[in-house]
């Protein structure tokens, strides 16, 4: 059984009286560890595709499973719990609240769903900003981090609680093509050491090389589905 | 907690905006306070000018007097014979009586004439229950027999009077006859109390009684009691002049002061409107603060729905930060509230800015001093609490409740 399963998902969207298709009918199945990168011209439906994955839209038409679940026609309160336990988010802007520190920002995640001991919380959040190799910034804020690390505490909140997918919409967007470099390996480090499945959004071809899946979307379709 | 922590967390984010809310219901408090404080002054001090300057405690009148007593007429009077006086012997907390003889006279200094309230008293009985006799600004109190007068200071100055100059009080006798009662000024006194001042002439209570030809007749009798015993002797006595069926009764000062405690009650509902007021800006500001910090927040709002986090767990990190700048504000402004109380309480508001307080029925003059009211600290800063904790409720459910995509890409 896969991951995550799409079939004929169509999105539209209403704008005044005109209906503006964004997916037009995607299949798409999704294995556990899977580096999947989505890619496409501005306006393809990367983004909405990404929506509809990471349980944050619903589907117009068609269904989404996740883990064999159909999670298209759930709430918004059912959704956000799907979110909360199954779904890891990387934004282009980070995203990071400003008055948290970095192992705050990461702390965040892990006390929505983890209910153990906070001694126990504190080691595994230690653990990830290392692994994302932010250690010794921990009580740093956003705004005494660089781009390529506040990219890392998003990555760090992002997987800390475990998800089954991490989604990451144009992660290196905003960093320069060393740091995004940087930002990348990490992230197919999480993927070979703890099986995360990633997928991405992305004009970046540096992210398009470490991909072991690429989905090329065009007019809301895909138009190719390449596995390395 | 998470919340909590995030909340309070967020107060240090557009401090500027957040100190100008907080300001805002500091401001609100403590202009609340000051008037509650001044209008519980000017309540005090009315009740006690009346009870000390006016009307006593209670007041023993004829039970057919009390319905015309505006009018100050000469007909139903109380006799003071040996019944009355024994009704009012042995009475538990009764400290002091002061039989009066009340009049309307017209004085006159050879010039001009004045209509006025006359006074016939028994100076010694009188300071038993009236405080009049410490407000003497000049000369002194007569005695019984002496054909002498107490002014107020404003009469004095309206009249051109002065100490040991003669008036003459013209009156109407009990038989409706004209008489007049010569009297040469003997003391000039400025109490807390207009009405005194400016409207009353104090003369020896046989003078008065032999000018009207009343007899050893009385308006009424002024009563004074020890703090708290004004219902139990107002009882007593009226059970004793029903046993010896004296027709005579007695009545609070209450009774007397009706216009000044309907004042009050329109007092109390004028500061129910400055509630009102102080609420309304609390809860604007507060609806305000909320509205832009999550316009502001947009994205942020949207990263923590993408995270999971459910609708109430978000409004709960709002409200606590709308908590925090309403406890904020509520403590500024009770301290900045207690500074000028404390000021109300010993320097007092000069009311010579306000006019004459007698124009609005305020029986007060020259300074109102505030009062301590805690309860009104209290009752406010929680009141400040639970307004800032449910007027985020709607901003920060309008803001939580945003479609997590729109917001994550602030569309």
């Amino acid at each position: 059984m896969a991951l995550l399963e799409l079939k004929k998902v169509k999105k539209i969207y209403q704008q005044g009286k005109i209906k503006v298709p964004a997916l037009r009918g995607i299949d798409l199945a999704v294995e556990q560890g899977e580096f999947t990168t989505i890619f496409g011209p501005s306006g393809s439906g990367k983004t909405t595709l990404l929506n509809m994955i990471g349980c944050l839209d619903t589907p117009s038409e068609g269904e989404v499973k996740l883990n064999g679940d159909e999670v298209s026609k759930l709430s918004q309160t059912e959704l956000a719990m799907v979110r909360r336990y199954n779904i890891g988010f990387i934004f282009q802007a980070y995203n990071l609240i400003p008055v948290l520190t970095a192992y705050e920002n990461v702390e965040f995640a892990i006390r929505l769903i983890d209910h153990s001991s906070d001694a126990q919380k504190k080691e595994k959040v230690l653990k990830m900003l290392e692994e994302v190799g932010l250690k010794g910034l921990e009580t740093r804020r956003p705004n005494e981090l660089s781009g390529g690390e506040k990219q890392r505490v998003a990555i760090a909140r992002a997987l800390v609680k475990e998800p089954k997918i991490v989604l990451a919409d144009e992660p290196t967007a905003n960093l320069d093509s060393e740091t995004g470099a940087e930002v990348i390996k990490i992230m197919v480090k999480m993927n070979q050491e703890l099986g995360t499945t990633f997928i991405f959004s992305t004009h970046d071809p540096l992210i398009m090389k470490f991909a072991k899946r690429l989905l090329n979307l065009k007019d809301g379709m895909i138009s190719s589905d390449e596995r390395r | 907690m998470f919340a909590i922590k995030l909340g309070l967390r967020n107060l240090t984010r557009q401090k500027r905006r957040n100190i100008i809310t907080a300001m805002v219901i500091a401001y609100a408090f403590f202009a609340y306070l000051l008037m509650d404080s001044l209008m519980n002054g000017m309540e005090e001090m009315s009740f006690e000018n009346i009870k000390d300057l006016e009307t006593g405690n209670i007041q023993i009148v004829h039970s057919d007097y009390w319905e015309e007593r505006e009018e100050l007429p000469l007909e139903n009077l109380v006799y003071l014979d040996q019944d009355v006086e024994e009704s009012l012997k042995n009475i538990n907390g009764l400290s002091g009586i002061s039989p009066e003889l009340r009049f309307v006279a017209n004085l006159n200094n050879g010039i001009d004439e004045l209509p006025i309230l006359g006074l016939g008293m028994d100076p010694d009985r009188y300071q038993e229950v009236f405080t009049t006799g410490e407000y003497l600004v000049d000369g002194s109190m007569f005695s019984l027999g002496e054909n002498k007068a107490v002014i107020g200071e404003k009469t004095a100055q309206l009249m051109d009077l002065k100490i040991n100059d003669y008036i003459t009080l013209l009156v109407r006798t009990k038989e409706d006859t004209f008489n007049t009662i010569d009297v040469e000024i003997a003391g000039i006194v400025n109490t807390t109390h207009p009405m005194v001042n400016s409207g009353t002439v104090f003369v020896p209570l046989d003078i008065a009684q032999q000018a009207l030809n009343v007899e050893n007749r009385v308006s009424l009798i002024a009563i004074k009691v020890n703090p708290g015993y004004e219902e139990s002797v107002t009882e007593t006595l009226n059970q004793n002049f029903n046993r010896k069926d004296l027709k005579l009764k007695a009545y609070s000062w209450r009774e007397s002061a009706e216009t000044v405690i309907a004042l009050s009650a329109a007092k109390k509902a004028g500061i129910g409107v400055i509630l009102l007021v102080v609420l309304l800006i609390g809860i604007i500001g507060i609806i305000n603060n909320v509205i832009l910090s999550a316009l502001e927040r947009t994205e942020e709002i949207g990263m923590m729905k993408a995270l999971g986090m459910k609708e109430m767990e978000i409004v709960s990190v709002f409200m606590v930060e709308a908590t925090g700048i309403g406890i904020i504000g509520g403590l500024i402004g009770c301290l900045l509230g207690a500074i000028g109380v404390g000021w109300l309480v010993k320097y007092g508001f000069d009311l010579s800015y306000a006019g004459d307080m007698t124009n609005y029925g305020i029986p007060i003059l020259n300074k109102l001093y505030g009062v301590w009211n805690f309860s009104a600290f209290s009752f406010l800063f929680i009141l400040g609490i639970i307004i800032a904790l449910l007027s985020s409720i709607v901003p920060a459910y309008w803001a939580a409740h945003k479609d997590p995509v729109k917001a994550i890409y602030h569309r």
